[in-house]
């Protein structure tokens, strides 16, 4: 193990494993681990110099360097980290004190971007994309709050480029041109466009999949979710639960757009309607690749099944989905719905955090496993002490991902998870494996989260909107 | 393993019969009830003709009994109050020393002459013992007399007090309770019942309580008390959703009395930083407001908002006012306030991230170790996360001026502690329209007195029925059968 194959393992691990699924999860453990400790310790260095709240932490922790994975535990992540600044900021409109927040827990210098007459977060979030190489995805809360991610560019089109990987590879077989290069429609059961995490993706697919042919992109809804309305219907939520909805002071210019959303709103019905001729007319029986959340993609599947279509597209399309269930209520038999619409052979599913580089995908005896790449903890969920990466273990998930470099990389999960550290898979694959049913704590103890989920977003948004309806504009 | 048993006082009868399981808040505390759809049917009064017996007692034998039961309930010797504390120790949050002081503290409550001024206060013994009368305008003879209805109570569990409080207003009011047992204190209403069946055997008082436990919200048990043929009121303290699921059952003839879930802030005014020692002083005070019991109560002090201004010089001023606030929190004494047994843990994640990119807004005073801490805003907002402040946490809000005092209430604020007293005089008319309950001075949130409103509602009057008799002689009131030419006549 050499210096340069370390920084090859981390720095570009598809160029390392030679784009090849089979080789990425064939690597002996022992192997693995000693590449991901070299590893770690290089990343650390890095972020430890480049990003101030690294520093910062390890300063105040004493910590210098790392060499065992649990050295890492005490520096990872919550989720509040990418939300400490006052989300007053976003009502004042400081998108230069933003920025200046947003430089001390990303890699890059942000000195030098020009926020003036910046007067929404899509505003301000777009003077980034276009004045930095970030790509920052966001999330909402429900203590009136928005998380920021700074994502980068170069991440997200490599993202999409191990997608490709793991949605038209098999595991166990070396890949064929065509399973490495495939030009596909994309299939987006979602709005076109956002910046919300999820929504985000929409380009990126747009770019990777579909060779360049924009018409090849299929969104269920035309336009986009605005994330000021997305922070908007944050902060009623935050309101009405602390008894403040009468105080809550709604941004002019979101309210000036009050009937473009009610309009897109009244839209959707007729737009869906057109989104199923162009499955039958345009699609049938294409080797498509669709994505959603479970929610969305019963629903479209339900629907679709309404109209008297089945097994629309072709059997080797490439189907992904996940997320959480919370809040929705979905019949037993979803999947096979899902199934009988799609009438495709393999639906694939996922599990990762936006705050990591990409998913770790179920293999057929449904366990998820970790990219190599990214070193899996299980913590007692109360302490978040590391449990012993041995046997069987339950706990709460976190990850450190090596690959990420626009931010710190070591994250903490709200999920309960079990890994089986020692066992080999039925699969196959010599990497670790999660056990598919994965719960988040605050599910478990009934607890609100603070987390509006991607699959909530419609409903979210749509309250938004009637509450900005009741306002003269 | 079950922890504890949680049996059944029927009107001076203990059931221990039909044991079911129930898992307590948290994990690990499962105790064993009286399987309560097998009872529920048995715990409402029979007849509301049945309370005659209750309204022949005169109001100062109640006051002896309610002295007698007091005296009883003494934390050495109560076999029922040692079981209740040992169940507490494993059903709350609280630590040992902090739990056994709210028992020791528990017989004063009943004393006669709190009682007797409690009474008086909150309704007028007059009322209660008997008919008042006075003459209307018109000639009238009206007499006023409020009787005791049938009641189901669901208090809240943070500390016994609410248990015994509950115990007296039924008593003091002459009125029938069905109290439903919280599952983060099990046995208080209990030992406090099963002590008055020891005090008082067969008397009225105690065939007019009824102690149960069920898991709040469970409609097949519920619905056979939640009737206007069976009660006709229903006290519920406590959180959004207890509060929330019995309005299920309100309709006419069957009234809420809600007192429902609260928060409370603090207000120091500039004059606070006059002195060293004044500064040190009001720290002790707001200190006292954070820690007791643990800031479990609704009283209890999270945001503090203090006019120290702020540019430099002013949140040189508010930090190190936070410096003080900490140190004297630590030392509290243990009866008054510990370390937490547990510690929200996405509060512990926020208090990181202030510390880590949210440093130019807030300074994380402590809080490390999970014993506390005090995050002091350096812009005159409080936290994002205020709502979660617990565990000993407060934040501190600078404001130039005091007009900006006016965010810390809303329709949820129970308590404003303020200091000093000229501000508290300043602010009393304004604030409650924000939606302030209660003001009082800063160091004394949580030192509650029973004999006043709570909550802004006079729980104790509503808790009556308030009769009229009245006499018209038609001499002298014009009745309305006679023509108005004859009454001009």
């Amino acid at each position: 193990m050499t210096e340069k194959s370390v920084a090859a393992f981390m720095d570009d691990p598809m160029g390392y494993f030679d784009r090849s699924v089979t080789k990425m999860h064939s690597l002996p453990r022992a192997e693995l681990e000693a590449l991901q400790r070299a590893a770690m310790a290089r990343r650390f260095a890095q972020h430890r110099e480049r990003i101030e709240i690294v520093r910062k932490l390890a300063e105040r922790l004493g910590i210098d360097a790392l060499h065992d994975f649990d050295d890492v535990v005490p520096l990872l992540f919550p989720h509040t980290a990418f939300k400490s600044y006052p989300a007053s900021l976003l009502d004042k409109k400081r998108f230069d004190l933003m920025t200046k927040w947003l430089g001390k827990v990303t890699s890059y210098d942000l000195s030098n971007v020009d926020t003036r007459g910046c007067d929404s977060i899509d505003e301000w979030i777009d003077r980034l994309d276009e004045q930095t190489p970030l790509e920052v995805i966001t999330s909402s809360g429900t203590t009136g709050t928005l998380s920021i991610i700074p994502k980068d560019r170069a991440g997200a089109v490599y993202t999409m480029k191990l997608w490709r990987l793991f949605l038209f590879q098999t595991f166990g077989r070396e890949p064929t041109a065509d399973e490495i290069d495939p030009v596909v429609d994309v299939i987006w059961p979602n709005h076109a466009s956002g910046k919300l995490g999820h929504l985000r993706m929409a380009a990126m697919l747009k770019r990777e999949f579909t060779g360049g042919d924009e018409t090849r992109f299929h969104a269920l809804y035309s336009d986009a979710i605005s994330t000021d309305l997305m922070f908007l219907a944050s902060k009623m939520r935050a309101a009405a639960s602390r008894g403040e909805l009468d105080r809550l002071e709604i941004d002019p210019e979101l309210l000036a757009r009050k009937d473009e959303f009610v309009a897109m709103q009244a839209r959707r019905p007729q737009e869906m309607a057109e989104f199923f001729t162009r499955l039958t007319r345009e699609l049938a029986g294409k080797r498509v690749f669709m994505i959603g959340a479970y929610n969305l993609m019963y629903e479209v599947a339900a629907a679709g099944l309404e109209r008297g279509m089945r097994h629309v597209f072709a059997p080797d399309s490439a189907i992904l989905t996940g997320g959480g269930m919370k809040g929705f209520v979905l019949p037993a038999n979803y999947m096979d719905v899902i199934r009988e619409f799609l009438g495709v052979d393999r639906i694939q599913e996922g599990y990762g955090m936006s705050e990591t580089s990409t998913l770790n995908w179920a293999c057929d005896a449904g366990r998820y496993h970790v990219q190599p790449w990214i070193i899996p903890f299980v913590l007692d969920p109360e302490t978040s002490e590391p449990l012993p990466r041995r046997g069987i273990q339950t706990g709460r998930a976190a990850f450190y991902d090596l690959f990420v470099t626009a931010h710190w990389g070591g994250v903490i999960s709200g999920d309960e998870i079990t890994v089986d550290w020692d066992g080999p898979c039925a699969c196959g694959q010599t990497s670790v494996h999660i056990a598919h049913d994965i719960v988040r704590y605050s599910e478990k103890q009934g607890v609100e989260d603070d987390r509006i989920s991607c699959s909530a977003t419609q409903q979210v948004n749509d309250e938004a909107v009637s509450f900005l309806s009741g306002f003269e504009g | 393993m079950t922890a504890f048993r949680v049996p059944i006082f029927l009107r001076g009868k203990v059931i221990e019969d039909d044991w079911v399981e129930f898992g307590g808040r948290g994990s690990g505390r499962t105790f064993l009830a009286p399987d309560p759809h097998r009872w529920a049917g048995h715990l409402p009064l029979g007849s509301p003709g049945d309370l005659g017996d209750l309204h022949a007692v005169p109001f100062a034998e109640i006051l002896d009994v309610l002295d007698a039961l007091g005296q009883a309930l003494d934390f050495e010797t109560n076999p029922y109050i040692r079981q209740a504390y040992e169940a507490g120790l494993v059903a709350t949050n609280y630590p040992a020393s902090m739990l056994a002081q709210s028992y020791v503290a528990l017989p004063l409550v009943f004393a006669r002459e709190y009682v007797r001024e409690m009474a008086e206060s909150t309704v007028g013994i007059d009322y209660l013992d008997g008919w008042v009368s006075r003459t209307l305008r018109d000639g009238r003879e009206l007499r006023v007399r409020a009787f005791g209805a049938r009641s189901l109570h669901v208090p809240a569990g943070n500390g016994g007090i609410v248990s015994a409080v509950t115990i007296i207003r039924n008593a003091i009011t002459r009125s029938d309770a069905i109290v439903k047992i919280p599952s983060n204190d099990p046995l208080t209403a209990m030992a406090i019942a099963r002590t008055l069946a020891d005090v008082a055997p067969n008397h009225p008082l105690t065939r007019h309580l009824a102690v149960a436990y069920w898991k709040g919200g469970d409609v097949a048990v519920e619905e056979q008390i939640c009737r206007p043929e069976k009660i006709e009121k229903i006290i519920a303290w406590g959180g959004f959703g207890s509060v929330k699921h019995v309005t299920r059952y309100i309709q006419p003839g069957l009234e809420l009395i809600a007192l429902d879930p609260k928060r409370s802030a603090s207000i120091i005014g500039r004059e606070a930083f006059d002195s060293d020692t004044t500064l040190r002083e009001v720290a002790l005070r707001a200190a006292t407001d954070i820690g007791v019991a643990n800031q479990e109560g609704c009283a209890c002090a999270r945001v503090i908002w203090v006019q120290s201004g702020t540019d430099a010089e002013g949140l040189a001023r508010i930090n190190r006012l936070g410096d003080l606030i900490y140190e004297a929190l630590l030392a509290l004494p243990d009866h008054v306030s510990t370390k937490p047994r547990s510690f929200d843990r996405d509060l512990y994640d926020h208090l990181q991230a202030s510390r880590l990119g949210g440093e130019d807004w807030f300074r994380v005073i402590g809080g490390d170790n999970r014993e506390g801490a005090i995050t002091v805003s350096q812009i005159d907002e409080p936290v994002d996360y205020a709502p979660l402040l617990s565990g000993r946490v407060a934040n501190l809000v600078p404001v130039d001026d005091i007009e900006r005092v006016t965010a810390a209430v809303n329709a949820y604020t129970q308590t404003v502690g303020i200091y000093p007293e000229s501000l508290k005089r300043t602010l009393r008319d304004t604030l409650p329209l924000f939606g302030a309950q209660r003001l009082t001075s800063l160091g004394y949130a949580c030192h509650v007195a029973t004999a006043m409103p709570q909550d802004a509602i006079e729980p104790v009057r509503r808790m009556c029925k308030w009769i009229v008799d009245e006499t018209c002689d038609p001499a002298v009131v014009r009745p309305m059968w006679r023509s108005l030419d004859a009454a001009v006549a």
